[in-house]
């Protein structure tokens, strides 16, 4: 591919996770890109092509590291209150895969190629993945649920 | 302004009205193999274009023609920075095009589907 280097690639598309994550893809401009990555504008673009391209860079780590580890705490956590609390108190953050699904997964076939990996994974870990994605999506917009907290 | 079209397997590239003259270049067209992307990106406007070559740069009016930046061939026709889009290609004689678009959301979802 004759990619420029003199940037850590896999450590600007982590910080992409946590961008797009906050952000969504189409709140997340270049320029936020360019400022929060470390990335010279023209190095981004030679690496990925485009913001979407970057995108699907990011969303496919995502699914790799966080939506990996989520499932194992999904896995290893009896209660589906308790494995959300553990998730939204101490991570992986979730964030992006929760806004791809909504705003990216609909309109563009190579995102719900990715977010139907996540969602399978998660699925084999837990089989009450849409109550814990409900629950997820709550906890995202209002906190930790009051009985869990300090637990 | 630029108007993009994808035409059996090519991205066409039509710059219409007086950038036209200044830009000296009416039409490009890469095969879509030869395209890796297109994004929405009016903050492009306030990076250094690099070095002029044949066109135009009225600074804070219009940018338009090749620059030479970084050791890359960059087509620029913007005039309204809000509506610039960037399109990265590979094995070019540009290395990108910047152009301003009637419609850059459509244009470049036009583009990135194609590819």
């Amino acid at each position: 591919m004759g990619r420029p280097r003199g940037f850590d690639e896999d450590e600007a598309v982590r910080a992409a996770v946590g961008l797009f994550g906050r952000q969504s893809f189409a709140g997340t401009s270049v320029d936020d890109l360019v400022s929060h990555l470390g990335v010279h504008r023209g190095s981004l673009y030679k690496t990925f092509g485009s913001k979407r391209g970057l995108y699907l860079a990011a969303l496919r780590q995502h699914v790799d590291r966080d939506v990996a580890a989520a499932a194992e705490v999904f896995a290893a956590t009896t209660g589906i209150d308790a494995a959300v609390h553990r998730i939204a108190t101490a991570g992986p953050d979730l964030g992006l895969l929760l806004l791809a699904l909504v705003e990216r997964a609909p309109v563009d076939p190579e995102v719900a190629v990715e977010t139907s990996r996540a969602l399978a994974r998660l699925r084999d870990a837990r089989a009450d993945l849409d109550q814990a994605l409900g629950l997820l999506l709550r906890t995202r917009a209002i906190g930790p649920a009051p009985e869990f907290v300090g637990e | 302004m630029a108007h993009v079209r994808i035409e059996g397997g090519d991205l066409i590239v039509e710059i219409e009205g007086l950038n036209k003259v200044w830009a000296l270049k009416s039409r490009i067209t890469v095969p879509l193999t030869n395209v890796r992307g297109a994004t929405v990106d009016p903050g492009i406007m306030g990076e250094p274009k690099g070095v002029r070559s044949p066109g135009t740069h009225m600074p804070g009016v219009i940018v338009a023609g090749t620059f030479h930046s970084g050791g890359e061939r960059i087509f620029w026709d913007v005039r309204d920075a809000r509506k610039a889009i960037v399109i990265q290609l590979e094995d070019e004689q540009y290395a990108r095009l910047v152009l301003e678009v009637d419609d850059p959301h459509a244009a470049v979802d036009l583009i990135e589907h194609a590819l």
